[in-house]
């Protein structure tokens, strides 16, 4: 009221009271008539700077963007100042709104589940970006398309009108391909839904993959223990076994016995090889030294049936001696079980760009490209039986992936089938002191 | 009230177009299903999508049903009339596509449980199936999302499948003329391949019944899809 009230006086003051005083002396000087006229003229040249001001507001709040803000002196000037005031006010707030729905935004697309939102119809309302690579909706294409229509897995429907709360959807749509995603349902709001969509690919193989590898390791020791049991039962059933047979039989028991304790060992390896983390020591390693050895072992392996052609070109190799030849000796025994007789091995420790690689390139009988991917899975066989006749336990290639992994060393196989494959253990250069 | 009467009508008719995408996504998972069951021979799997069958023609009678109701209660006009027109011919068009996934499975049955395998479970076959499976899926998006461009598209990427289907054929003729005994089997082979490349064509349709609704140009048999396709 106060303000008001002061606002009132000032324009009394400054506006009305000149006119008015002017009116006055003129009426007292001149005559009635020239104090008229004199209030007259004051007023309508007030009125005329008032409806300027109007005029120029008016215009300004048609276009904004277009004009400058008007400026003006005296009571103008204060009611313009307060509205621009204001106006910066609404300004700030709005921009930082929009810079936090913006982060907020970005933080909804780093989610890596899939969000969406959808509206009472099942219409689109707002996506993430993990939506696009789930489910296939994009914004702002997608936006007010009902969801069924993009999502068509039978079932997926029926979901969505009921979510079950305790177990979600899982999705293995043509548009998800050889993913599997699941889906939830939560309510948002009176009547929107927010559907948080999950990658399980990852979880589910490793899932199935622990499954599988129960059931091999208890296949592998099954296998051998069934033929020592059945020449055993044999044993005690009729006691009539000559000496040349009960040889045989012993001969045959001790393969498998070996070949169980060989299986363990290796299981035992892996096993220790995933508990720590890194090797327990390191040294710098004599390869030349190394490669004689693992020539030692190849021949007495092979029994002369190859041809092994060792090559040390390379520098010391910085890791646990141990470890390495154990893998370094897998990727040589494989190549030789592999390779039938008059085959060529050829093993090389060497320097290509500035990394240091070994390589063990046989002539045998190779892989088929779809089976590279998984050929250090353990357990993983291209086949069966033969793997088994040569001895292998299935878990060789597994234990050399995780030695070459604590080394920071990277392994490739080029193989074609029947030309023979080539297995290439890179190790970087920080593991070559002598190479600087 | 007459705005109260369009309401419910864009309601019946969006309800349609559910429902025929629903369709298309069991279409969908029965073809994809009977490609994978065919490489995997998995013959439970193969099964399973002879059974379905029956539902995908279900949903075509019922679909069809709603159509012409919709036509005789609400006389649509425009637009709503390509809409109602092109979704009973879209109807007809998955319910083949339908067919051709139970007679891959049929095939695949009969392929795996002679047992005798002499001819390789070739990949093209796959790589076939899945740029079908794709070229569906493609139309089917492009009609929830009534996109005519997207809708070209499908109807240019016909041509690669019918080049993957000719690539098959031939590899088949060698093995049939190198060895006569492969010929029954390399027979079911091409059955299987043909149902795939079939499932092409449908796709196609499909995406012409698309431009159809959108822009009321009927570019079926005319060439001119394919013109406005390779622009």
């Amino acid at each position: 009221m106060s303000r008001r009230g002061s606002w009132f006086a000032r324009f009394l003051l400054t506006r009305l009271l000149p006119i008015l005083g002017l009116a006055l002396l003129a009426w007292i000087s001149q005559g009635a008539a020239w104090g008229w006229a004199v209030a007259a003229l004051g007023f309508a040249v007030l009125a005329c700077v008032h409806a300027r001001q109007l005029v120029a507001l008016l215009a300004w709040l048609d276009a904004p963007e277009k004009r400058a803000f008007p400026h003006a002196g005296g009571a103008w000037g204060e009611v313009l100042g307060k509205l621009s005031g204001r106006l910066r006010d609404d300004t700030r707030g709005r921009q930082e709104v929009e810079a936090t729905l913006h982060s907020f935004r970005g933080a909804m697309d780093a989610v890596p589940d899939g969000l969406v939102i959808v509206d009472a119809s099942h219409r689109i309302h707002w996506s993430n970006r993990a939506a696009g690579a789930h489910l296939g909706i994009h914004l702002p294409r997608d936006s007010g398309v009902i969801i069924e229509h993009l999502v068509r897995t039978p079932g997926f429907a029926e979901y969505l009108a009921s979510p079950d709360v305790h177990s979600p959807f899982v999705l293995q749509a043509p548009a998800a391909r050889t993913r599997i995603y699941t889906i939830r349902v939560v309510p948002l709001g009176d009547a929107n839904k927010l559907l948080v969509s999950l990658d399980v690919t990852d979880a589910r193989r490793v899932e199935s993959m622990r499954s599988t590898f129960v059931a091999n390791v208890s296949h592998e020791l099954r296998t051998p223990l069934t033929v020592v049991r059945g020449f055993l039962e044999y044993f005690t059933d009729d006691g009539v076994v000559d000496g040349e047979q009960r040889q045989q039989f012993a001969r045959l028991m001790s393969d498998q016995t070996a070949r169980m304790l060989t299986l363990v060992d290796d299981l035992l390896t892996l096993s220790r090889l995933e508990a720590e983390d890194a090797p327990a020591s390191e040294e710098d390693v004599d390869m030349a030294n190394l490669l004689a050895q693992l020539q030692a072992e190849g021949k007495s392996l092979s029994d002369g049936r190859h041809r092994l052609d060792v090559n040390c070109l390379g520098p010391a190799l910085r890791g646990n001696r141990k470890e390495l030849h154990s893998a370094f000796g897998n990727l040589v025994s494989n190549a030789i079980r592999y390779t039938p007789a008059g085959g060529e091995i050829a093993i090389e420790w060497a320097m290509h760009e500035g990394v240091g690689v070994f390589s063990v390139r046989d002539s045998g009988v190779g892989v088929a490209a779809e089976h590279l991917p998984r050929l250090t899975e353990r357990f993983y066989r291209v086949d069966r039986g033969r793997s088994r006749d040569t001895g292998g336990t299935g878990l060789g290639l597994a234990i050399v992936k995780h030695i070459l992994l604590r080394h920071q060393a990277s392994l490739s196989i080029d193989s074609e089938v029947g030309a023979g494959s080539t297995f290439r253990a890179a190790f970087p250069d920080w593991r070559l002191p002598a190479a600087k | 009230m007459s705005d109260h009467l369009s309401k419910q009508f864009d309601l019946e008719l969006e309800h349609i177009r559910t429902r025929l995408l629903q369709m298309g996504g069991l279409v969908e998972n029965q073809v994809q299903a009977a490609i994978d069951a065919f490489s995997s021979g998995n013959l439970e799997a193969m099964q399973q999508v002879i059974d379905r069958d029956c539902e995908v023609d279900a949903n075509e009678v019922g679909i069809d049903e709603d159509c012409t109701l919709l036509i005789a209660r609400r006389q649509p006009t425009a637009r709503d009339l390509r809409l109602v027109m092109a979704v009973s011919r879209i109807v007809t068009d998955l319910e083949r596509v339908g067919d051709k996934a139970a007679k891959i499975a049929n095939m695949s049955r009969k392929l795996h449980q002679g047992g005798n395998q002499r001819i390789p479970r070739l990949s093209d076959i796959r790589h076939c199936g899945r740029l079908a499976t794709d070229m569906l899926q493609s139309a089917l998006d492009s009609l929830a999302r009534m996109d005519v461009a997207a809708a070209r598209q499908v109807i240019g990427a016909d041509k690669a499948i019918d080049a993957a289907f000719n690539a098959i054929l031939r590899q088949l003729i060698t093995y049939m003329m190198e060895d006569p005994r492969t010929i029954s089997e390399a027979l079911d082979i091409i059955w299987i391949a043909k149902a795939i490349e079939r499932v092409g064509d449908h796709a196609a349709n499909i995406a012409e019944n698309v431009i159809y609704i959108v822009s009321g140009v009927d570019v079926r048999h005319s060439g001119a899809a394919r013109k406005v396709a390779s622009e």
